[in-house]
């Protein structure tokens, strides 16, 4: 979406407004319900989003006036960013939206910043759009490399960035990689998606996306949005997604969050997330099939037996015979696994696992 | 009891029994004792003014000579005393007390004039001076008493002929007690005395020379209680006996119960037969045994009552407590019930009447959920703790009438208890005991009252409402007009101006509410652990 297009849905909601209060009625505009029970799983995408529960936000009424204004005033703001042509964070944001609603009256716009995380999704439901298109930056975690370009048009320069070219750093994914960013080539056969980024350095070290020729990217724990929307691009460019993450509650969440999206961003339905990706490991079956991990296990600590449970419970997992051997398996042993248990034998072995796991297509969907 | 207590007068020094026991004849505390004091000589008044058939006007006043040392001067419109009574009414024990068992009055309280001049007399030496307007003459007397001899003395008599006028003035001092303005004081014990009885001016004159009138609100007296046959329901096979034995009109016992009881007809003088073939109803009363009377009352039980008459009760009457509230508090809200009497213990008719204010006059009075207790129109200023009226207070579930902090609230809550017998907690009589039967009345005469209330309570709070809601929508106007003008390239003060007038026309009345409770927007629910972080 073009920062013009954003910034003439901004305005249609105030001419939309403005219209009502003519015809004499108080100001509203339309929401999409975002609860857990409009949460729904879309069979034909194969991810979360949001079902059709609207709501109505209402300017006269005395619990919603304040958020009213707020999200108003959000809306006013950030068309001033996107006309400006300048970016900013949530938090930037809400400082200049920080003073006092007048000289009389001993209330500020806003705050907290917590106030305008949910009116922000609002204006992203109402208006259908993202936040990064109204140049509402977010902390970027995630990194990649190999053989991809990007071209990069920011602050009025045009940069060619080559990440086969970045180090050992990596190249960090920015908080968007639609606006001002284009993939200008891309010569891999798949991407690989590790958890952690000790790990992402061991693989880097190796040249292991030079062998393989694949990218290797770590979200670095829960990916952001930044990192989530561009696996979806390199989905869409028909590149198969790998996942190797640890074998926990917090890896299998970091893997459903990439493959189905969350509950909580589920109005961003399949544009960020990758329902392809593939989870490669480490799975409870791998203890069984290499010895040396069965004395690198963990005890399995309550909160993965929870999630084990709950993940049972939720219908877009459980209706897979693998993931539910392998969740029933961890209520059974109460072990878990770490990644980087892979390393215990040899600091290469992280490679001919995934090579051997991918060659094998063991993984599970 | 007070009546045991008198009895020994006759043995022992006055005095010394006196001095022994003034806490049981209710003299305890210093504040205490004055208010006692004040409402002896004050239910004189009102009783005598009622009985002659003169609206009550009293004047009360309270000079301090020193230290918990005062001059109490009690005037009042009644008929006087004449001559020949006036020793015995005020120096004399137990001269003019009347213990009628079924009638309803306010003396069952207290102790009598006579022991407050009693009171003066040993702690201060002074005697009381009366004075006593009568069928055309003015009386002065100083009063004081022979504790040997339970006999008035009178002293400096005067009489002169006055051309019109009637009333008594008694004049007394007092050591050993206080004027102190607190809710067991002479100034909450007169407040109350107005608030339930309306057709009485009271005026007092404070220590401090402050002047209070409580106004007359209605000029008719109340009607006089009057005697009544007890009813089967409360009467003990004791009683029953007794009564047979002093009976002479009645020569056979189906008669004298027909006669001598209430509610007792024919019909259930031979349903009476029926349940004790043994018992030989024909005869005469007097040959009544215990054992047939025991029998009696055991069928008394069994039978089904008309409820015993109830006439004889006398409340204050709603439109009078509501006058009287009125003039008094000048609330806001005021709602007075008016319940059929009752009986407890099976055959004792009682009454409740409860009067709840809110608002107006009890917030600028700072008045904070108070509790007022009376019975047969009388102030209960003391022993609140133990009295069921209190107690039922304290258990109401105060939040279901928007009262939830009773205590905080601007509010008033007055009960009367209507009853020929009140069946009080001790000899103290300021307190009335747990009836099952009285407490459940005055249960429900509050909840009704408080229903009342409510209406009102939440009709206010409605408009308040609406009036808090206008100003905190009020206050987003302004800015919410700028982002809409920037957002829309209208004129930011023609949208505000817009605004404000749909506003105004919205919330200008309590319809305005209607349909407007939408919840603020939900909050998510779904996803866990630290995603929200990760994402921002």
């Amino acid at each position: 979406m073009s920062s013009n297009d954003a910034s003439k849905k901004l305005a249609g909601m105030g001419t939309d407004m403005v219209g009502q209060i003519k015809a004499g009625d108080g100001p509203t505009f339309e929401t999409v319900l975002r609860t857990k029970s409009n949460t729904l799983f879309d069979e034909s995408v194969g991810c979360l989003r949001t079902g059709d529960k609207k709501e109505t936000r209402k300017f006269l009424s005395m619990a919603q006036a304040r958020t009213f204004m707020q999200t108003v005033a959000v809306a006013s703001r950030t068309r001033q960013f996107l006309k400006e042509n300048l970016h900013t964070s949530i938090r930037g944001l809400f400082y200049q939206l920080k003073f006092s609603l007048g000289e009389d009256i001993d209330e500020d716009l806003f705050t907290e910043q917590s106030e305008s995380n949910g009116l922000i999704e609002d204006l992203e439901v109402a208006l259908k759009i993202k936040r990064e298109d109204l140049n509402l930056t977010t902390d970027r975690k995630g990194f990649v490399a190999g053989p991809m370009t990007i071209l990069d048009r920011f602050g009025g320069d045009e940069t060619l960035i080559d990440l086969e070219k970045q180090g050992r750093s990596g190249w960090s994914i920015p908080s968007d990689v639609d606006n001002g960013m284009e993939i200008k080539s891309l010569d891999a056969d798949y991407v690989l998606v590790v958890e952690k980024d000790a790990l992402w350095q061991r693989l880097n070290e190796d040249k292991f996306w030079k062998k393989e020729n694949c990218l290797l990217v770590t979200p670095k724990g829960q990916s952001t949005r930044g990192t989530r929307r561009l696996l979806r691009k390199l989905a869409d460019k028909k590149l198969p997604v790998y996942c190797l993450m640890d074998c926990d509650a917090w890896g299998w969440y970091i893997y459903w969050t990439i493959k189905t999206g969350s509950m909580n961003l589920a109005y961003l339905g399949r544009d960020f997330a990758v329902p392809e990706a593939r989870f490669l490991g480490v799975t409870m079956k791998d203890i069984d099939e290499f010895e040396f991990l069965q004395k690198l296990t963990i005890k399995a600590k309550d909160v993965d037996v929870k999630r084990a449970e709950e993940m049972l419970g939720y219908p877009w997992i459980n209706r897979h015979k693998e993931w539910v051997g392998e969740l029933k398996a961890v209520l059974k042993t109460r072990k878990k696994i770490e990644q980087d248990a892979l390393q215990g034998q040899r600091l290469t072995f992280v490679g001919e696992y995934i090579n051997k796991k991918i060659k094998n297509k063991e993984w599970l969907p | 009891m007070a009546e045991d207590a008198f009895k020994q007068f006759r043995e022992h020094s006055v005095a010394e029994f006196f001095k022994k026991n003034r806490q049981m004849l209710g003299f305890s505390g210093k504040v205490r004792s004055l208010t006692m004091i004040v409402h002896e000589f004050a239910t004189n008044s009102l009783d005598a003014c009622e009985e002659a058939g003169i609206l009550p006007d009293l004047f009360v006043q309270v000079e301090e000579l020193g230290d918990d040392y005062y001059r109490l001067t009690i005037r009042d419109n009644g008929p006087g005393i004449p001559k020949s009574h006036l020793g015995k009414a005020l120096g004399q024990m137990l001269a003019g007390t009347k213990f009628h068992r079924y009638i309803q009055q306010r003396g069952q309280q207290g102790i009598g004039a006579s022991a407050c001049v009693m009171f003066s007399y040993l702690t201060t030496g002074q005697p009381t001076k009366a004075i006593s307007i009568c069928k055309g003459k003015k009386l002065t007397a100083n009063i004081s008493m022979d504790f040997k001899t339970n006999k008035p003395i009178m002293e400096e008599l005067g009489e002169e002929d006055v051309a019109e006028g009637s009333g008594l003035t008694v004049i007394a001092e007092f050591k050993d007690v206080r004027y102190e303005k607190s809710n067991y004081g002479v100034y909450e014990y007169l407040r109350r005395t107005a608030l339930a009885n309306p057709h009485c001016a009271i005026t007092l004159i404070e220590p401090t020379g402050d002047q209070f009138v409580f106004p007359r609100s209605v000029s008719i007296n109340p009607p006089r209680p009057f005697e009544i046959k007890p009813h089967p329901l409360g009467i003990a096979t004791h009683d029953l006996l007794e009564f047979s034995k002093v009976n002479k009109e009645n020569r056979k016992i189906s008669a004298f119960l027909q006669n001598e009881f209430s509610r007792v007809s024919a019909a259930k003088v031979e349903e009476l037969r029926s349940l004790v073939p043994e018992v030989n109803f024909d005869k005469d009363p007097k040959s009544l045994e215990w054992q047939e009377a025991e029998k009696i009352v055991k069928a008394f039980g069994q039978v089904k009552w008309i409820a015993p008459a109830t006439d004889s009760l006398v409340p204050i009457g709603r439109e009078q407590i509501e006058l009287s509230f009125r003039n008094i508090f000048n609330p806001d809200v005021l709602i007075v019930t008016e319940r059929s009497p009752k009986v407890y213990r099976g055959g004792i008719p009682f009454m409740i009447e409860v009067g709840i204010a809110y608002g107006g006059g009890l917030v600028s009075a700072g008045k904070k959920g108070e509790v007022m207790r009376f019975s047969n129109r009388v102030p209960l200023l003391f022993d609140t703790g133990g009295c069921a009226i209190t107690e039922t207070i304290k258990a109401m579930d105060w939040g279901r009438y928007d009262l939830k902090d009773f205590d905080e609230e601007p509010v008033a809550v007055l009960v009367n208890l209507v009853s020929v017998h009140v069946p009080y907690t001790s000899a103290g009589k300021q307190a009335i005991s747990n009836e099952e039967d009285v407490m459940e009345e005055i249960k429900l005469a509050i909840m009704e009252a408080s229903r009342g209330v409510q209406k009102f309570i939440s009709g206010k709070r409605r408009a308040h409402d609406i009036a808090t809601k206008k100003k905190l929508i009020g206050r987003y106007v302004q800015q919410l007009s700028k982002d809409l003008a920037s957002l829309s390239g209208e004129k930011s003060d023609k949208i505000e101006a817009q605004l404000v007038k749909i506003i105004e026309e919205k919330y200008s009345g309590p319809e305005g509410l209607v349909g407007e409770d939408t919840p603020a927007p939900e909050k998510e629910t779904g996803g866990s652990e630290d995603e929200g972080g990760a994402e921002e």
